[in-house]
């Protein structure tokens, strides 16, 4: 088997009130499913002041810097303030994306173009990419998402669903067409990555889970819908590690080593 | 990790839609190969939404493992209602409906007469269900309230952005169950710890989904002996009055 990294978890207390799963218990479930590193965004975030979540999110993925990496996020509805709230986040290298919902942060990027644009530049300056929910009206539909990778030529874009359950073909169209937009198999199943493959290549698709949303099976369950799409090892490569560690520049920034040795408590 | 001893798939698919595509004898082989005895397998594209003889014709030749669940898009009128009576003299088991492709609301007149029809048939209907504006699951809720006869199963489970209705869909009334196909693990465990396995059918979605993907979010569910029973054959054999197993 291949290296896996997890380029869409949530890692938060709690979403609205349904409690979530702690970084020890996410990081049990990544060994028990040998997922060397995940990428953790906020949840409540979406729905509150994004400062505070921020750093919430950062204490928590820095109990396990080597294995947790965390995505920033911001409000664009705030204007400038987004934009400081991205600088702040961002001179800290511990962030190394930031992650967009824009259903559930209520906003339609199309009436924020000068703030979204803003945001996006100065992600593209720290060489993060920029990670949005896709596949929901009226404020996530692919075409929407893949609009900004449009107007942003220099951002990388990442589907955050490579289309959900209605807009694979889309998404797949748009991969193919916009050299830096992207796709995360999160939720899309083995005929849909098939044609995603078909249309975009190996080189536009990064594996992603959304556990933390849901609970630990949600992991295994979309490992499978990679495992079952009968790919090469080179596809798989790509697609389960690859990709996402070449987007996260892993090589050039290796993840920090922990101070102590957690794994065994962790257990 | 063991299993029900019969495995019925209450939702396949067979023909060609966009990049999805799945013939008779490839669906045989995968259902060989995981282990399922029997499929309930409906048209997909053209089939499903203007060419339904066509459609309905490869369903229902592809027997006798595969079982055709027939379709006419509501907008054929008394044409679409002929097609059903064709359909049942040889042999299909119930009705699915694609809100989304055949492009109608579900609680709009259109579609009415044919749901007149398989309660005529005592034929359940599945519904595509998921997608935004017409394969709202709660516009299945609102046809099942006003045909309490007819047993209707969502299918896909709401998939993907509906998970949130479609616990308390299946809940709100007795006669609407979830093809489990696409929905996640959690979801489909919080209905059948909150309404019971009887409410809750296995589905493959072959060819987009994999038997095997398919099975495994069943498997990580731990389910009883019983609870696997109904899920893997018990309640589809029930709703589609299929022969019980020998
Ligand atoms: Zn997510």
């Amino acid at each position: 088997m291949t290296r896996i990294i997890d380029f869409h978890t949530h890692l938060d207390e709690r979403w609205l009130h349904v409690k979530c799963d702690s970084a020890a218990d996410m990081v049990r479930t990544l060994d028990r499913f040998e997922v060397e590193a995940a990428c953790v965004f906020t949840i409540m975030g979406f729905y509150e002041p994004c400062p505070a979540h921020n750093d919430a999110l950062l204490r928590r993925a820095d109990q396990y810097p080597d294995r947790l990496i965390p995505f920033a996020t911001v409000d664009p509805k705030q204007g400038r303030a987004a934009a400081d709230e991205l600088e702040r986040c961002l001179a800290n290298p511990r962030f190394r994306g930031v992650k967009f919902h824009p259903w559930l942060q209520a906003f339609a990027a199309s009436m924020l173009r000068d703030t979204m644009l803003d945001v996006l530049q100065i992600a593209a300056r720290h060489r993060v990419p920029v990670l949005l929910h896709d596949g929901t009206p009226p404020y996530s539909t692919t075409y929407q998402v893949a609009n900004l990778a449009r107007w942003s030529p220099e951002t990388t874009i990442v589907l955050g669903h490579a289309g959900s359950a209605d807009y694979v073909d889309a998404a797949a169209q748009l991969m193919r067409d916009i050299p830096n937009l992207y796709g995360c198999y999160c939720g899309p199943r083995a005929g849909d990555l098939r044609r995603l493959l078909d249309l975009a290549g190996p080189e536009k698709i990064l594996f992603g889970s959304d556990f933390g949303a849901a609970g630990w099976r949600l992991l295994p369950e979309r490992i499978d819908n990679v495992l079952e799409a009968g790919l090469t090892d080179q596809q798989l490569e790509l697609i389960l590690a690859g990709n996402a560690a070449r987007l996260l520049k892993l090589d050039e920034r290796p993840l920090a080593q922990p101070l102590l040795p957690h794994r065994e408590e962790a257990r | 990790m063991s299993r029900a001893a019969s495995i019925i798939d209450a939702h396949a698919m067979l023909g060609e839609e966009t990049y999805l595509s799945l013939t008779a004898s490839e669906l045989l082989r995968r259902m060989d190969a995981a282990g399922v005895s029997t499929a309930l397998a409906r048209p997909l594209g053209a089939g499903l939404i203007v060419d339904n003889r066509a459609g309905n014709d490869l369903v229902l030749s592809a027997g006798p493992r595969i079982r055709g669940l027939v379709s006419a898009n509501p907008w054929w009128g008394d044409r679409g209602l002929a097609e059903l009576d064709r359909c049942r003299e040889v042999g299909a088991v119930g009705m699915f409906l694609d809100p989304l492709r055949q492009g109608f609301f579900p609680t709009e007149p259109a579609p009415v007469p044919f749901y007149e029809r398989a309660q005529q048939y005592d034929w359940p209907i599945v519904f595509r269900t998921g997608a935004y504006v017409f394969a709202d699951v709660l516009a299945v809720v609102e046809v099942a309230r006003r045909f309490p006869t007819i047993q209707f199963v969502a299918g896909f489970g709401g998939f993907a952005d509906m998970w949130f209705e479609i616990a308390d869909a299946i809940g709100s009334v007795p006669n609407l169950h979830l093809d489990a196909s696409l929905l996640w693990s959690d979801g489909i465990e919080e209905i059948i710890k909150r309404f019971g396995a009887q409410r809750v059918l296995f589905g493959s979605a072959e060819p987009r989904n994999r038997y095997a993907a398919a099975l495994r979010t069943l498997d990580r569910l731990e389910l009883s002996t019983a609870e696997q029973e109904a899920i893997f054959h018990g309640n589809a054999t029930r709703i589609f009055h299929l022969e019980p197993l020998r």
